[in-house]
């Protein structure tokens, strides 16, 4: 649908930009016209590629802080549960499949955490996830951006790519990448600093 | 609330990172959540590293998933019904489906029916439970006009949203909708200015830390 409009807007930003990133790209695309397929018409065969794909990456992803694989395997389920129930409201032209995948994970695995930490909670509690709509202007080529914020985390130094990883997935705070890799508190930030530039500056968004 | 077209003060781009990466303790997520539902250029600056946490979790190493795996999700979402979800003209992942307030559940009769606690001339305060997986506290401060916050630092960070009237420190000028995102390099007075009570939502990890005789007297009130 429109995940074939997302690559064909987006060009690489920088001569820096390498293969595997650009076939990464590719890759996020072919996710996002699979993800296309289910919300048109519930596609299984569709659906079960997301799931080969990325009910391993967040099982991964959970057993990272900690779930054991049994439960892990079964969070992983429940976040493509979730991607299945409302694929029918997915439309590739607001995010694309896996920043969508990544928020369903994310609220599951904080939602784990404090099931884990402490009784359930008040079911009115407020979520944490923003709400409300981006200006007009701004969601103009959404998901074109995230292609290319994928590109362009392909593209940043081995260093800041660590960074970034050990802080998005592995749930790890500032002091503990620090603790992580041995490093003082201030270069880990600047790290994350200069990659968050970086991708900026591959955007073609104004750094200041 | 609606957005603010005037907010000058936003947060650090690490804070906003750690918001959308989940890594934000529970009272410091609620300010962040607060200030992006004024703030239309933090809440794209979020949705730029959401796109960026998905970009992460593509390149994870994937785990193994237990051999019935897929056979079991098939038999757990035949169990449910796809198309019983009730129709909406938004997409779910416009990330506009849960448009309740981030404060609405803790205080529900608003702002004016808070039962505010009196701990120094001109200085009141409310505390929110909001404990969450990872520790940190979470108030609210009603400054009275023209009454001073004696000079402080923070122990680790610190973030401040001004919800209602103003306040004016070493940093700047802060009205509705701002938001300060302090460190421990940060030494502040802030001072209440204009006609009615400066009312701020402040989210802390560490405990401030006074400069002043006045200030050490007045923290175990506060107890912050």
């Amino acid at each position: 649908m429109l995940g074939g409009m997302a690559v064909a807007m987006t060009a690489p930003t920088s001569a820096e930009v390498s293969g595997v990133a650009t076939s990464g790209v590719a890759a996020a695309d072919r996710m996002n016209a699979l993800l296309a397929r289910v919300a048109a018409d519930g596609d299984r065969e569709a659906f079960t590629i997301l799931f080969l794909h990325f009910a391993p990456r967040i099982k991964s992803y959970l057993m990272k802080i900690g779930a054991a694989t049994d439960l892990a395997d079964d969070l992983a389920q429940e976040a493509m549960l979730k991607v299945w129930r409302k694929a029918k409201l997915f439309d590739a032209s607001k995010a694309s499949a896996a920043t969508w995948i990544f928020t369903i994970a994310r609220n599951l695995r904080i939602d784990a955490a404090r099931r884990a930490a402490k009784p359930p909670l008040d079911r009115n509690e407020p979520g944490i996830v923003p709400a409300g709509e981006p200006a007009p202007d701004a969601r103009i080529e959404r998901a074109a951006r995230d292609v290319r914020i994928r590109a362009a985390f392909g593209a940043l130094p081995p260093a800041q790519h660590e960074v970034v990883q050990l802080h998005f997935v592995d749930d790890l705070a500032h002091s503990e990448i620090a603790e992580r890799l041995a490093l003082p508190l201030g270069t880990v930030k600047s790290r994350l600093r200069l990659a968050f530039e970086k991708i900026r500056k591959d955007l073609g968004d104004s750094v200041e | 609330m609606t957005a603010l077209n005037n907010i000058r003060h936003h947060p650090k781009a690490l804070t906003l990172a750690a918001f959308a990466a989940g890594n934000l303790d529970e009272a410091r997520s609620i300010v962040i959540a607060t200030h992006l539902t004024l703030c239309d250029s933090c809440r794209l600056a979020v949705r730029d590293f959401e796109a960026l946490g998905g970009a992460c979790l593509d390149a994870t190493d994937p785990a193994e998933m237990n051999d019935s795996a897929l056979e079991s999700f098939w038999a757990r979402a035949g169990k449910q019904e796809r198309n019983a979800l009730a129709p909406s003209t938004l997409a779910a992942n416009d990330f506009a489906l849960d448009a309740a307030h981030p404060l609405a559940a803790y205080l529900k009769n608003g702002i004016d029916a808070i039962e505010w606690r009196p701990f120094a001339p001109g200085l009141a305060q409310h505390i929110i439970p909001a404990k969450g997986y990872r520790p940190g506290v979470l108030r609210l401060l009603k400054i009275a006009p023209g009454v001073r916050i004696p000079m402080h630092t923070h122990g680790d960070e610190e973030l401040t949203l001004i919800l209602r009237g103003a306040y004016t420190d070493e940093v700047g000028d802060f009205a509705a909708g701002d938001l300060a995102d302090l460190d421990r390099e940060v030494l502040h007075a802030p001072l209440a200015t204009g006609g009615e009570p400066c009312i701020c939502l402040i989210a802390t990890n560490a405990p401030l830390r006074f400069r002043s005789l006045v200030g050490r007297i007045i923290q175990p009130f506060i107890g912050l």
